[in-house]
């Protein structure tokens, strides 16, 4: 090698230094597919806007879930099929179980527990449009015609009629429901002498007043109003009656956020009644924040108090909360 | 391979440097990394498709479509674009004889936004596939994976816009006052001209991606027809980017054979005029032609004739390179070392690769093979078969200058025997596939159809003697780069004397390396 013009000697990389690159490059590919992998589902979680907003304008009232009542109607089901694959239904491809018939009043919650228990795909939903595989009513499906269930495959679905009316249990994979798939279920208005649930109720001036607490666990899994499950005092029975003037003290003594309010049904999407919210899921409080709220209990029936941030209720922030007449 | 300046420095002083050799080697180990990435991910599409019906390796289709698009989008964005910019910025301003980029710091900017971008494509991991068309990446793809893509395209966009900018400034206005601008070499041709191509497509695109992720929030519908807009505008403004895309991710491939060619065969290029000439006529060209992506969506027979010929008019212009190339190797006492055989492999697979596309802007023809795999096959031939080959080219001929050391030649052989093979029995059985009718993206066919069955296994065994290749190619370069035998930096290919190395010219004003 003859270097004539080369006045000092040409550095050249060294394995140290490569490896020391490397280090680098690997040491940041090795973080990133951490961050990937922990935070695997959570990159699909979120819905486009745009969808929602389409969705919204597709459903009119009568897709929308009613409010419960508290009376449960559990019913099972199963796909069928004849040998042949002509005929398809529900639990049994001919005779008295063939496609039951469900009856029910508005508010019923009606829980369907699904099993596919034939050789073909299937998927369960509940529509109130006479023909066709759908619309399906909001949150009353088991799989969808593009991703059904499979073979042995089950599921569960609830579904309460706000309106009455007859509608249609399904199959939801196209064609399905033309060769049986579909039974019936007739829904009567409320029974007549209770008022529906959670209607307001003129004050009769009687006033009553409670303290509420959020609390949880140090390790954060357990969640209750005043002591932690287990414990005496946690989340106690509220009893007033109908008419009261309620005035309810609540205190975040937690490390995270909350919300109050009161609702019929604590695992559907809780829609707070009677103004009994203090803040929201949205905008809730922060901990060692207090509020309070003042609100007429309305018709009798036992209703829940929650937190209404999402999950917190199912975690244990739930309790009874008792209107009597 | 770190490139060492007068002294060696601390790895972290080159990371951190605007010095336009530094920021090369950055720009060419990320896309070297990436390209592997995405290698990975092909290696997984195709072992899946290997059996029907079994689900190896990736269980749902949902994630078969997640990774078929970060495939697509980091070959494209994170190995073809940086990897062109990162050779650009090693030899364009030493080609125009300046001692920096025009704009040192805008360049480091350019191209730490490439990991930026880079990180929030792995991570989202979305599954519009790279195309990313309306409605479905409009009212359908699940965030925050869909508008972490968005907002990764959109950075690395500015990015290729911003090195653009500069290698535009670099060459036409910081050139040596005594090199007249058609006599610059024809790698610095190829630069100015996608670069300029990048400033006038790339707008559009970021244009559609603003316009994608409003139409995602719901508060505008550019591209929703339930709100009025039109999903092929989506096609339209995508395409009048990234056709020209496509030019750009060639050009710099064709501008490093117009390196290695005259050199290995040591002999002058056989004409400057007409390489200058057909890079500005492909830089024009490539604006005429988006439409032919779209035949199939009701376009109006005027309208694809117009495309049809103006797709067409590109041929003349690719053909004036190859000529060029032909013309130069004749009669040269030609070396084939492994830059020069995988420029002279790079040839042969363009021209197949662009015999395919003169068919695909048939109009009658594309009705039949739009949306199959013969799509796949066409578009993979062109970026494996022209342009990874002339990248890997360029790669084993900077290789020495970088580190100062040699590779091994008997693995570059391998490497070459293997790719090439790999490349042909891959990308040409794709072309088939297509023909028997196998549409693209899907996730699985059925096992009794027999011909894709074949077909997909060949393609399959074909992707691994593909992604061996690259694992040598890897092997090759991490060993020789702290191994190697010592380079000698006057004449490392041995091709007899310093004059075939005109741009390794030692230069007092500056700290070139080389």
């Amino acid at each position: 090698m003859s270097h004539t013009e080369q006045e000092e000697p040409i550095p050249r990389t060294s394995p140290r230094r490569l490896g020391k690159m490397l280090a680098i490059i690997i040491g940041i590919q090795v973080v990133g597919a951490a961050i990937f992998f922990t935070h695997y589902d959570y990159w699909n979680s979120y819905q486009p806007n745009a969808e929602k907003i389409q969705l919204g304008l597709g459903t009119n009232t009568q897709q929308k879930q009613g409010q419960a009542t508290g009376k449960t109607i559990n019913v099972s089901l199963k796909f069928v099929e004849s040998s042949d694959f002509k005929t398809l239904a529900f639990n049994a491809v001919s005779g008295s179980d063939h496609n039951p018939e469900i009856h029910a009043n508005v508010g019923d919650k009606i829980v369907f527990d699904v099993t596919n228990a034939g050789k073909s795909y299937h998927a369960f939903a509940v529509t109130d449009s006479k023909e066709g595989p759908g619309p399906a009513i909001e949150g009353t499906t088991v799989g969808t015609a593009d991703s059904p269930m499979k073979p042995k495959e089950s599921g569960q679905a609830t579904f309460v009629p706000s309106k009455p009316g007859e509608y249609y249990y399904i199959c939801a994979v196209p064609g399905h429901r033309e060769l049986g798939m579909e039974g019936k279920i007739e829904v009567a208005p409320s029974g007549g002498a209770a008022q529906p649930s959670g209607t307001e109720v003129k004050p009769t001036g009687n006033k009553v007043e409670f303290t509420l607490g959020f609390v949880m666990s140090s390790d954060s899994k357990q969640y209750a109003f005043n002591a932690l499950p287990g414990q005496t005092g946690s989340n106690p029975d509220i009893k007033v009656k109908s008419g009261d003037t309620v005035t309810i003290h609540v205190k975040n003594n937690s490390k995270s956020y909350h919300a109050f309010g009161i609702v019929v049904d604590p695992d559907s999407q809780p829609a707070v009644l009677w103004n009994s919210a203090v803040k929201s899921a949205d905008s809730p409080m922060k901990p060692n924040e207090s509020g309070d709220v003042t609100f007429v209990a309305g018709a009798p029936g036992t209703y829940h108090y929650i937190c209404t941030v999402p999950g917190h209720a199912a975690l244990g922030m739930d309790g009874k909360f008792i209107v009597e007449p | 391979m770190v490139l060492e300046l007068r002294k060696p420095r601390p790895v972290w002083q080159i990371m951190f440097s605007t010095h336009h050799t530094d920021v090369a080697l950055l720009y060419t180990i990320t896309g070297m990394a990436f390209l592997f990435m995405a290698g990975v991910l092909a290696l997984m599409i195709r072992t899946h498709l290997f059996f029907p019906g079994q689900a190896i390796l990736i269980s749902d289709p949902a994630t078969f479509n997640r990774i078929f698009t970060v495939h697509g989008l980091t070959m494209l964005f994170l190995f073809a674009l940086p990897f062109a910019a990162g050779i650009g910025n090693y030899l364009v301003p030493i080609m125009v004889r300046y001692k920096d980029m025009a704009y040192p710091k805008l360049n480091a900017v350019a191209f730490w936004m490439n990991p930026i971008g880079g990180a929030l494509l792995w991570l989202g991991f979305s599954d519009t596939s790279w195309v990313s068309y309306a409605p479905y990446s409009v009212i359908r793809a699940p965030g925050p994976a869909a508008d972490m893509m968005i907002f990764g395209l959109k950075i690395l966009g500015i990015s290729s816009i911003l090195s653009s900018i500069n290698f535009i400034v670099t060459i036409l206005k910081c050139k040596h006052p005594d090199l007249p601008l058609r006599q610059v070499p024809l790698f610095a041709w190829s630069i100015l001209t996608v670069s300029l191509m990048t400033v006038v497509a790339m707008p559009t695109y970021a244009a559609s991606l603003i316009m994608l992720l409003t139409d995602r929030l719901g508060v505008s519908g550019f591209f929703n027809p339930s709100l009025g807009g039109d999903p092929i505008a989506y096609l339209h403004l995508f395409w009048f980017t990234f056709h020209p895309e496509v030019y750009i991710f060639l050009l710099p491939a064709i501008g490093m054979m117009y390196e290695l060619i005259p050199r290995f065969s040591r002999k002058p290029l056989f004409s400057q005029g007409s390489g200058v000439f057909a890079f500005v006529m492909l830089g024009l060209i490539g604006f005429a032609s988006w439409g032919h992506h779209m035949y199939s969506t009701g376009m109006d027979f005027t309208t694809k004739v117009v495309f049809m010929i103006g797709t067409l008019a590109a041929v003349p212009a690719s053909g004036m390179h190859v000529f060029n190339f032909l013309a130069t190797m004749w009669g040269g006492r030609i070396r084939f070392a492994a830059p020069m055989k995988f420029a002279v492999g790079g040839i042969a697979l363009f021209f197949s690769a662009g015999a395919g596309g003169v068919l695909n802007s048939a109009m009658p023809l594309d009705f039949i093979t739009h949306g199959t795999y013969w799509v796949v096959g066409h578009m993979h031939l062109f970026l494996t078969g022209t342009i990874a080959f002339g990248f890997v080219a360029m790669m084993y001929y900077m290789f020495p200058f970088i580190t100062g050391r040699m590779y091994s030649e008997k693995l570059a052989n391998i490497h070459f025997i293997m790719m090439m093979w790999g490349t042909v029995q891959v990308f040409f059985t794709q072309h088939l596939l297509g023909l028997e009718g196998m549409a693209r993206r899907i996730y699985d066919y059925p096992p009794e159809f027999t011909s894709w069955v074949q077909l997909n296994q060949i393609a399959t065994v074909g992707a691994w003697i593909l992604g061996g290749s690259f694992v040598i190619f890897l092997a090759n370069l991490i060993y020789h780069s702290a191994k190697g035998k010592e380079a000698n930096m006057d004449d490392p290919f041995g091709l007899g004397g310093k004059y075939y190395y005109p741009y390794q010219a030692k230069n007092p004003t500056h700290h070139t390396g080389y």
